[in-house]
């Protein structure tokens, strides 16, 4: 948006047009909004603070009259319902007198649905306002749900609504799904859209509060400062005055009172604490509380035998004589150590030692599944 | 009725490292089930290849019995053992190699596919994975009349016979954790036990020819080769592991294997082998022979499926590159799109 002329406000005669209010100052970065037309039209997408400017281009060109930046500095052009460009001139020619059908693709259009243009692809223009349009009813809520699973199935029945009226899929229908669930959520959603307001209104409350504290606090600081150059200001008088009143070791005198300044010092900073604010600020921190089973990758914990045998230190062990005997450790190079091959071995020795062989035909099928070692062992029938 | 889960103490909640494997989970059968499974493998087998078999050739054809294909691939076990042996390779190389030997012809028939064949891929995927690489080229220099190709050839074939299942706990490591393990108890005589445990180490060499393996846990087998050598150590060892049961269970379970390996721990006689082995050369799957007239059927067939499957994805490449998007088609429509390459079919 352009900036309003420094001193027009004096006059009285701010209108955010640059054809009427003409800026003079060219500081101004953003290109100005010109406008040919008398019409004030508002809409287009914008974010809540409204800083969002319109699209501009040099190269704009309205595709009815064919008129471009070249030959009309101030052309500017406007988005009708259909999401066909066209020049102010050409809107106020065509729709002046009434509803029209477009001159492009022949839907009718009215003059006060135009809208500035927001992005440089009509797309997305078009993207945002159905988005918006359908989180306006379609604004349930995690907690509206008994469970995960149904909202995310609500979510993507949203999605495919809203894919559908973008790409213009079966629109008819559609219209007809937005319709029953607006009547069937009616409360809901007039209870969402107040609690929506009431968190907003809840955000701002927060933000004010803080920038007060903070400016408290800034307060606090300068204060703070000032009364200790005071006591500094004082303690140096209150030197001098001894020290011209009394007659002790001047010395003495300054350590003294140096020492009590530095306790007054350090009493006043641990009083003045300050209380943090610490309130939950964001609203799913508070409710999206999701149980979820936690997802186990891999079963890593295994029975090892630990308590079936114990490793001693050395063993009169054959096959290991050459590894243990090898004294510029070649043969432990990889990091080899006799004593895991030892554990090793042993675990082996004992491992399924009781496991009871199968018998009979019954088990080809439970082969991989019925094994729980928490079943109690049975006696072998064979 | 057994299911046989034992852990006794206060871990029992957790799953045992044994009972975790994949030796446990897939690999463990009844000697029922052994049975069973193998004749209903070769009853299948007979029955596929009977039908390949140009019209009435098939009569004269006595086929292998699963008995017969038993010894066979025993035979070959026991060649396998020389082999490495002959090649030095470690006896971790040896006993996998035996196991997977073992493990591919409960899925597969000899009448596929030859031991001879097979037992070079298994000891060459063996060396693999336990860590003892050695080069295919080396390697197949040194077994006459082999070339790579031949050894490769089978690799993935018994790889996923395997089910990929690798990793074999082994008895010859159980039976040196038990050497270990006997030495802490109470007056051992240290010369008697090496005596005792070179003699064990026989044993389980023997126990690898028999089907024990598939039955048993490699710490029982470990354990029944120790008391063939020395019952009394064995059971003092025993009841050190298990001292709540005064005779536990272990030294019953390990009884039939005793048996097992006494009946079945020798290597077969050559001249039953030979016999089996001339009569499996006239009731081989024909389409595994190279040559025959059945093999070039098969060749053809195989060739003619895979140029089908190659026009039939260049068309729908032509498809895809001719409709606009430059980016695709939808991800729908995309489906029978046969992207993969398992032209090797």
């Amino acid at each position: 948006m352009s900036r309003p002329n420094a001193n027009s406000w004096l006059r009285g005669t701010v209108i955010r047009k640059g054809g009427v209010s003409t800026s003079t100052n060219g500081r101004t970065t953003t290109p100005q909004v010109q406008s040919t037309s008398t019409t004030v039209f508002g809409g287009g997408v914008k974010d809540t603070s409204g800083r969002t400017s319109e699209y501009f281009s040099m190269d704009d060109q309205c595709p009815v009259c064919k008129s471009d930046r070249y030959l009309n500095p101030k052309l500017r052009l406007l988005v009708g319902a259909c999401y066909h460009k066209m020049c102010e001139s050409c809107i106020d020619r065509l729709f002046t007198l009434g509803p029209a059908p477009c001159p492009i693709c022949n839907k009718v259009l009215r003059k006060l649905a135009f809208t500035p243009q927001t992005f440089e692809d009509l797309g997305v223009e078009k993207e945002v306002a159905i988005r918006r349009r359908i989180a306006k009813e379609f604004n349930k809520r995690r907690e509206d749900f008994p469970d995960l699973r149904s909202y995310n199935d609500y979510l993507e029945e949203v999605e495919d609504i809203t894919f559908n009226l973008i790409n213009e899929i079966n629109i008819p229908e559609t219209e007809a799904r937005i319709a029953a669930y607006r009547q069937e959520n009616a409360a809901l959603i007039e209870l969402n859209i107040q609690r929506e307001e009431q968190y907003n209104r809840y955000l701002k409350e927060q933000e004010e509060a803080e920038r007060q504290e903070r400016e408290l606090r800034a307060l606090e600081l300068r204060r703070a400062e000032e009364e200790e150059r005071e006591e500094r200001e004082k303690e140096r008088r209150e030197i001098i005055d001894k020290l011209e009143t009394s007659d002790k070791d001047a010395v003495k005198l300054i350590a003294r009172s140096r020492a009590e300044a530095l306790r007054r010092a350090s009493a006043r900073s641990s009083s003045h604490g300050f209380q943090g604010s610490s309130r939950l600020r964001t609203r799913t921190a508070q409710t999206t509380v999701v149980p979820d089973v936690p997802h186990v990758p891999l079963q890593d914990d295994w029975y090892a035998y630990e308590d079936m045998y114990v490793i001693s230190d050395s063993y009169d062990d054959p096959a290991s004589e050459a590894v243990r005997r090898d004294r510029e450790g070649i043969m432990r190079a990889g990091g080899y150590r006799v004593e895991e091959a030892w554990e090793r071995a042993l675990r082996s020795a004992v491992a399924g030692l009781e496991i009871v062989p199968l018998s009979g035909l019954h088990h080809t099928d439970q082969l991989t599944t019925s094994r729980s070692s928490g079943v109690a062992p049975e006696v072998a029938s064979a | 009725m057994t299911t046989g889960s034992t852990t006794t103490d206060a871990s029992s909640s957790k799953l045992s490292l044994y009972e975790g494997s994949t030796q446990y989970r897939h690999w463990r059968f009844s000697a029922e089930q052994l049975a069973q499974a193998r004749a209903s493998l070769n009853a299948t087998a007979v029955s596929a290849i009977g039908e390949k078999f140009e019209a009435g050739s098939s009569s004269g054809v006595s086929f292998l019995s699963a008995d017969e294909e038993v010894l066979l691939v025993k035979f070959y076990l026991a060649k396998c053992s020389q082999l490495c042996i002959h090649l030095g390779f470690p006896e971790e190389v040896e006993a996998t190699a035996m196991t997977y030997l073992k493990r591919f012809y409960l899925k597969n028939t000899v009448m596929d596919f030859h031991p001879k064949d097979i037992m070079l891929t298994a000891v060459f995927l063996a060396t693999k994975t336990t860590n003892h690489p050695v080069s295919l080229e080396s390697y197949a220099q040194r077994i006459p009349k082999t070339q790579p190709s031949d050894i490769l050839g089978h690799e993935f074939l018994v790889a996923q016979s395997l089910g990929f299942d690798f990793a074999v706990w082994h008895a010859h490591r159980a039976l040196w954790g038990l050497w270990l393990d006997v030495q802490n108890l109470p007056d051992v005589n240290m010369d008697e036990l090496r005596n005792v445990y070179e003699s064990a180490v026989q044993h389980v060499r023997a126990a690898r020819l028999t089907d024990v393996e598939l039955i048993y846990t490699p710490s029982q087998i470990s354990l029944t080769s120790f008391a063939l050598a020395s019952p009394a150590l064995a059971a003092a060892w025993a009841r050190s592991k298990i001292p709540t049961e005064p005779e536990p269970r272990v030294l019953a379970v390990i009884e039939p294997i005793k048996q097992m390996i006494a009946s079945q721990g020798a290597p077969p006689e050559v001249e039953a082998v030979r016999a089996v082995d001339r009569r499996l050369r006239l009731c081989k799957n024909p389409e595994k022979v190279v040559g025959s007239n059945a093999y070039m059927k098969k060749q053809e067939e195989t060739e003619r499926k895979a140029e089908e499957k190659r026009k039939r994805k260049a068309a729908e490449v032509q498809k895809a590159m001719e409709d606009a998007d430059p980016f695709g088609s939808p991800l729908a429509r995309d489906t029978n799109l046969d992207d993969d390459d398992d032209d090797d079919d």
